[in-house]
């Protein structure tokens, strides 16, 4: 196909799960089940438009349509764009395919709830996705303050959508109150862009932005960066994720940590390198020092966690701290590696929350110290589970290897020793936490057996044999996603002015750069080997002792109280704000 | 002048953070929150002011100008009234959202007080 016939078909990415998001809770009367199965279909609708794309689009021609033909007339764009990428492609595609799976698990997992309520499920779940791939592949920074708004009001109802269980009201309103203080800040930041340049297409901003930055700029970047932080669940900004994904239902928490996050992340990559000119502002150190914060509090954080959900949950801003970093390299490799671990965040986290369901939906149970004995009684939970682990673990061949590996390479090619140091740190940390959670539920031996045990639906086993040979494949096929994937997408973010022209002029876009990596680098091995016996000795020591005290203290700071964790929100806003506006 | 409006747009700001950072309870914190959203429009607003400008109405101009004429500056910006026009439908929605979760706390957990609503914490 062409690219104007490619171009033309990219806006029913986001129509046709909207379309399915009005009709699931009038299908819904009909039958039962059928609003979801519209969902899955509409969803892999919406991955048609973005697959014919694909060829072209990580070939590094960027496919770019003008919703209603208001195109770009001297350089100047009225008209909302919709440019498909390969960095935005990457989410995209992610956001409708792993929805699509975990839409089957919830297929089988709530097939028992009544007709309203899997209606306003199914509604709800594509509103989400819609929003996640119009963020994707929006070109207007207005409209990615639209669908920022669209995710968030569909993910409060998600949040508290099992609203009979008290804590599920508690989570709905704590990601209520920071959430809107991030539209807050992000509805700023974009007024004060638009009124310093006049324009919100981002390709416009990046040729208004590269004559030059001024205070009002870097003030505008720094609450864009604290807003679009808050989505991520970077610390400071955190302190809704953890009880959001305790909170709702097992789908939801993959849907939330797996998809849902990197919204915030994508949006950040873009603003710092394809509107910002690099090196005009603070930016990278600023992301720097969130994503290392982010990569060990949330480590540590997630060590000491009892509920396995939460633990998970914390995992994920450890995870998304790990992808900051990357960005904040600003190197073909780090970036590379971001990208890259975003997709298989994206796989095994998934995975990780569908198996937490899983044991809660059979077994009832949700907390570490129930658990026990799994292994014999969920054989196939317990093989998706440590897949799942062995990949975050980033063992070769799994796929963290590959992704950690690139960004570790970017980090000593930069100097930033200090930081591939607590990398290293969060990740020995990050491995303790995940092995103590594997032992605790799936190997140690539970005297008790488990009360009448419920047995695992086709749904749940497919949703996560998707998930896990995904994975497995993300991790087997490094070479072919390293030059088809990676490459293209890091080129495009790190070329901004060629982004900008193929928005606006209709040119190509970036050719994309050859991102290398020695897969079997001795020093890389070393280091993964030495780290996991690291962890190993970590994690048995820690159920041993009593809880330290700076692990007691760190989770006192999470008092659970929504004020406090508005004023670290603030907090955080004000300093990321003034270290960018002060910053030269 | 629209140094006032700016003035008064960081106060009402500030007001509604206040709230939000101190009052426990929930309808007061979703009333600092209303505050704060009604402080960014009147912001953005102001941010779209020109000295001595009409309103954006571009049809059948007064004093014998043409539309083009007007749109070359005697007018406020139409894209940040806009801005607002959409943060205000979102808002309303929002708020919706914000009372019926307070109504559902209040009925699980028979208080308003966000402080004897934290189960989960650490």
């Amino acid at each position: 196909m062409t690219t104007p016939v490619l171009a033309a078909l990219l806006p029913l990415a986001v129509v046709i799960p909207l379309t399915g998001a009005v009709a699931a809770p009038l299908l819904a009367r009909l039958s039962r089940r059928l609003p979801l199965v519209v969902s899955v279909v509409a969803l892999a609708g919406a991955a048609v438009p973005l697959a014919l794309a694909a060829p072209s689009v990580f070939s590094g021609t960027v496919v770019v349509h003008y919703l209603g033909g208001w195109v770009p007339v001297h350089g100047a764009a009225l008209g909302v764009g919709f440019a498909a990428d390969p960095f935005g492609l990457v989410f995209a595609l992610a956001f409708v395919v792993i929805g699509a799976l975990l839409l089957v698990s919830t297929l089988s997992q709530f097939g028992g709830l009544g007709p309203r309520e899997l209606g306003g499920y199914a509604c709800l779940f594509q509103l989400l996705i819609a929003a996640l791939v119009g963020s994707a592949l929006t070109a207007d920074l207005f409209n990615l303050f639209v669908w920022f708004e669209v995710a968030a009001l569909s993910s409060y109802g998600l949040t508290g959508f099992l609203l009979e269980r008290p804590v599920a009201a508690e989570a709905a309103f704590k990601i209520l109150v920071l959430t809107t203080l991030a539209s807050f800040l992000l509805f700023v930041g974009i007024g004060l862009l638009y009124a310093g340049h006049g324009a919100l297409n981002l390709a416009q901003l990046h040729g208004s932005l590269a004559r030059g930055t001024r205070t009002p700029d870097r003030i505008a970047l720094g609450l864009l960066v604290a807003g679009f932080a808050t989505k991520a669940g970077l610390v400071p900004f955190h302190g809704w994720l953890p009880d959001a994904h305790t909170a709702a239902p097992g789908p939801v928490s993959a849907l939330f940590s797996g998809l849902m996050v990197s919204m915030g992340v994508l949006a950040i990559g873009r603003l710092a390198f394809q509107v910002y000119a690099s090196g005009s502002t603070a930016v990278l150190g600023v992301l720097l020092v969130l994503g290392l914060a982010s990569a060990l509090l949330g480590a540590v954080l997630a060590l000491a966690q009892d509920d396995l959900k939460r633990l998970l949950a914390y995992d994920t801003i450890s995870q998304m701290g790990i992808v900051v970093v990357g960005l904040a390299t600003g190197t073909a490799a780090g970036v590379g590696g971001a990208t890259y671990h975003f997709v298989n965040h994206a796989l095994f986290k998934s995975l990780l929350f569908l198996c937490a369901g899983a044991i809660l939906h059979a077994n009832g149970v949700e907390r570490l110290s129930e658990m026990g004995s799994l292994v014999r009684r969920m054989p196939v939970v317990t093989a998706a589970f440590v897949l799942g682990v062995l990949s975050i673990v980033g063992v070769p061949p799994f796929n963290s290897y590959v992704s950690l590996g690139l960004i570790h390479d970017a980090l000593h090619e930069t100097h930033q020793e200090a930081a591939y140091v607590l990398m290293l740190v969060a990740q020995v940390v990050t491995i303790a936490a995940l092995g103590r959670a594997t032992w605790l539920a799936f190997f140690r031996r539970r005297p008790q057996p488990y009360e009448n045990p419920e047995r695992l639906r086709a749904g749940m086993i497919t949703a996560m044999s998707g998930l896990g040979v995904c994975c497995v494949a993300a991790g087997a096929l490094p070479e072919q996603i390293l030059r088809y994937v990676v490459a293209p997408a890091q080129a495009t973010l790190l070329h901004g002015s060629a982004y900008a022209r193929a928005v606006l002029d209709g040119g190509r876009g970036a050719a994309p750069a050859p991102v290398a990596f020695q897969y079997g680098n001795v020093e890389e091995l070393v280091t993964v080997a030495v780290s996991v016996v690291v962890a190993a000795a970590l994690a048995y020591g820690y159920l041993r002792i009593r809880e330290p005290v700076p692990v007691r203290a760190l989770r006192a700071v999470h008092t659970g109280s929504v004020n406090d964790y508005a004023a670290y929100a603030v907090g955080g806003a004000v300093l990321v704000v003034a270290v960018l506006a002060l910053a030269i | 002048m629209i140094v006032v409006n700016y003035l008064a747009a960081a106060a009402v700001f500030c007001l509604g953070l206040y709230a939000v950072l101190t009052r426990r309870n929930i309808i007061k914190m979703v009333m600092g929150l209303s505050l704060m959203e009604a402080s960014t429009y009147l912001f953005v607003v102001s941010v779209a002011y020109r000295a001595r400008s009409t309103a954006p109405v571009l049809l059948n101009p007064q004093d014998g100008k043409t539309p083009a004429e007007l749109a070359k500056g005697d007018v406020a910006d139409p894209v940040l009234q806009n801005f607002c026009l959409t943060a205000i439908v979102i808002g309303v929605a929002l708020t919706a959202v914000f009372l019926a979760v307070a109504v559902r706390v209040a009925q699980h957990y028979r208080t308003l007080d966000a402080d004897k609503v934290r189960a989960m914490r650490g």
